[in-house]
């Protein structure tokens, strides 16, 4: 009997799959736009694409002149695109939202670092228009900055002498000497320096030989972040919910639609149409998360590194889906009311869960006492670490907890929905 | 006619595929079934017929197991629905008012799907659904979705869901409401054949015509009460015979029950303003009869002799017309 039903249901979805396309192509679709907003390259190391702000050189010294070809050259050329322009031009080209950012160096500024007669200030004009890039040349500079001030506080007096060197007032004996003894506190800063005692890799690096094994580093290194695999997961486990409601919606469409009552003319016991219907929901959220964790990796680049561990926590999560938008739905009678209801709920519970958002950048309370409660939460963090940690994701747990009560809840839903039905309530 | 007597639903038990005795159900305040009792036979078309809202819905929906009763039973061939409901449920084949079908489907696949739910093997369900296909002049549209079909389509597909696994007992509520003439004729001609295999059938109506042309036995129900049962020539007999007379004209100031010797001789059917509806007492003579009427204190301006349709006997009972 239960073979019977799934094969009717199945069969009208795939005649009418339109609802299901609906709520399976919005995911997708936010994955899509945010991960493209931040560039096409959000697959790449950066995540950002090439920070493009304008540099304007008041000062116009040899020591400027350095920064401008190092900020433009080797590994700083692969994120930053610096353009150096008048201020003028610079500021409309941030206006037309062309640059994220423009960097001006006063004039004076070498020499009032240099000698250390004024406080020297860099001055950064964000582009109002972005947000992130803005916010990363921000950080950058402030490294720039602590670095500069760093260097002023261990080389005060030397960098004085300098300034007469720029100047071009040093002879070439007072610069050799400063020269050599620049050179010595570099060889003496050297052995401080390089090679570091913490540092951290992007891949995974082939075993080394005891030879040259380097210095233990702080870990072995996280797998690449790719921003489609960050929204992914989240994204997917809040559109089950609603795919999961539109599963059960199916119950009640039977009931407005006399399917419900006819089967109650033809067979006494209720529990195998119920049955059926969850199961009808489960099998169809397993199709859907299989297309949008399967299908969307693919499409968005994503390299799940556990499938068998992916496929695990997701057939767990669609019993927990199923499970749970059957018991809302067994709440609430009539199919708009109803409808509504867990559709408000698997939002909220979506977004508390970090569905469209990074958990950790919710309110405090939802993050600390509702979140962790939350079987998406649950859900999405495993696939989260799964794609990103290094260190064993320990997701048995978390499958095993999400199946329970995903089972519990929809025997739940079960007992609620027959005796309301053989009431005469309707679903 | 004794609708009630505990000794004729004795006698009639035994030979009846549905009893029903004494049902009631009301919901709240409302009293939508009060007392109904009859019984369907074998072979026999069985017409509830009524008015909407009169009741004809709610007491089929009990006898189905739709509804529970607050009073009252059903007997399904020989045995209460109560003690065995999916006994009860495997020997009868409901066809509900609404079409209650998947519009995804195929006409084959809804016949199919029924019959596998009724309890039939796959391949025997794909048997019957090509049977009743045919039978139904289905076979050509039988793999279109079932969204395509015109409303006389749906409706053949909705009763031969009922069919399938060849039911004693056919429960068919308001099968034709909403189709044109045509697609009338064939399901009536269509139900007038399930009764050839001895299956019983109880038919609900609104439709005058129906009733007359289909039905062995008719019971008219109204405000959830049985009125009267019987054959159409019984039920014509309750206003004394096969002919009813008609009289038209200015009537605001006549009082029959005081014109002398009138309620001796004949028997108001229904009056308003500008016509009076009465039935002659006896089997007397049209042509004496008609005479008595035109010596009536009244002046009549066109009196017509027909015979008594199901809606004079209606209109005798309850004071309305069928068709309001």
């Amino acid at each position: 009997m239960l073979r019977v039903l799934l094969a009717k249901d199945l069969r009208r979805a795939w005649r009418n799959p339109l609802p299901w396309l609906i709520f399976l192509a919005i995911p997708l679709v936010i994955v899509a736009l945010i991960g493209s907003a931040f560039g096409s390259r959000a697959t790449g190391d950066s995540g950002l694409g090439r920070i493009r702000f304008a540099v304007v050189d008041e000062d116009d010294s040899p020591l400027t002149g350095l920064l401008r070809g190092a900020a433009s050259q080797a590994q700083a050329g692969k994120y930053l695109e610096p353009v150096f322009l008048e201020r003028a031009v610079a500021e409309r080209q941030v206006q037309d939202n062309q640059l994220s950012a423009l960097l001006v160096i006063p004039r004076g500024f070498t020499r009032d670092y240099l000698t250390g007669n004024h406080p020297v200030k860099l001055e950064l004009v964000k582009n109002p228009a972005q947000s992130l890039h803005p916010a990363v040349l921000e950080e950058l500079l402030a490294v720039v900055v602590t670095g500069l001030d760093v260097l002023k506080r261990h080389l005060g007096p030397e960098l004085a002498a300098w300034q007469a060197v720029f100047e071009g007032q040093g002879d070439y004996r007072r610069v050799a000497e400063l020269i050599v003894r620049a050179g010595d506190q570099w060889t003496a800063a050297q052995s401080h320096l390089d090679p570091l005692r913490v540092t951290y890799a992007k891949e995974p690096r082939e075993p080394a030989t005891e030879e040259t094994a380097p210095l233990p580093t702080a870990s072995t290194g996280p797998p690449p972040f790719n921003l489609f695999g960050f929204l992914l997961p989240g994204l997917a486990a809040m559109f089950l919910l609603f795919l999961g409601n539109n599963a059960v919606s199916d119950l009640k469409r039977e009931f407005q639609q006399g399917t419900l009552a006819r089967t109650r003319t033809v067979r006494q016991r209720l529990f195998p149409f119920v049955a059926a219907k969850l199961v009808f929901s489960v099998v169809m959220l397993l199709i859907c998360a299989g297309i949008l964790l399967g299908g969307g990796g693919l499409l968005f680049g994503v390299a799940w590194r556990d499938p068998g561990a992916v496929a695990a926590l997701s057939a767990s999560y669609c019993v927990f889906a199923a499970g749970f938008m059957c018991f809302l739905g067994a709440l609430v009678a009539g199919e708009e009311r109803a409808d509504a209801f867990a559709n408000v709920i698997a939002m909220a519970v979506g977004l508390a869960g970090g569905g469209a958002f990074p958990a950790q950048q919710l309110p405090g309370f939802l993050r600390d006492y509702v979140t962790p409660w939350l079987p998406n939460h649950w859900f999405t963090k495993s696939l989260h670490d799964l794609l990103f940690s290094p260190a064993p994701v320990a997701w048995g747990g978390v499958a095993v907890g999400m199946l329970v009560l995903g089972a519990g809840l929809a025997g739940l839903a079960a007992w609620r929905l027959q005796r309301r039905l053989e009431k005469g309530q309707g679903a | 006619m004794d609708l009630s007597g505990a000794g004729r639903a004795l006698r009639c038990a035994a030979v009846s595929l549905l009893d029903v005795q004494r049902l009631c159900r009301a919901f709240g305040p409302l009293r939508a079934v009060e007392d109904v009792s009859f019984t369907v036979r074998p072979g026999e078309i069985y017409g509830l017929l009524g008015p909407n809202g009169a009741g004809k819905t709610t007491t089929l929906s009990m006898i189905c197991g739709l509804l529970r009763p607050d009073a009252g039973e059903v007997r399904v061939d020989g045995h209460a629905f109560s003690s065995d409901p999916q006994r009860a449920k495997s020997v009868m084949g409901v066809v509900p008012q609404e079409i209650a079908l998947y519009e995804e489907l195929s006409g084959r696949e809804n016949l199919e799907f029924w019959g596998r739910l009724a309890g039939l093997h796959r391949a025997e369900a794909g048997r019957r659904a090509a049977e009743l296909l045919e039978a139904l002049a289905l076979t050509d549209r039988a793999r279109d979705r079932l969204k395509t079909y015109s409303g006389g389509m749906k409706r053949r597909v909705n009763l031969g869901c009922a069919l399938l696994h060849r039911p004693k007992l056919i429960l068919l509520d308001e099968p034709t409401v909403g189709i044109d003439p045509q697609a009338r004729a064939n399901i009536l001609e269509f139900v007038r054949g399930l009764t050839a295999a001895g299956s019983a059938v109880l038919y609900t109506t609104h439709y005058l015509e129906e009733a007359e042309s289909l039905c062995h036995r008719i019971g008219i129900i109204d405000h959830g009460r049985l009125l009267a049962e019987g054959t159409l020539a019984e039920l014509r007999e309750r206003l004394g015979g096969d002919r009813v007379f008609v009289l038209e004209g200015d009537l605001r100031q006549a009082d029959p029950p005081g014109w002398p010797g009138f309620r001796d001789r004949f028997r108001v059917i229904q009056r308003s303003d500008s016509q009076l509806v009465v039935a002659a007492v006896g089997s007397r003579d049209p042509g004496v009869c008609l005479q008595e009427l035109l010596a009536l204190p009244v002046k009549v301006e066109n009196v017509t002799l027909k015979r008594p349709t199901l809606n004079d006997v209606f209109l005798q009972l309850t004071g309305r017309d069928l068709r309001e």
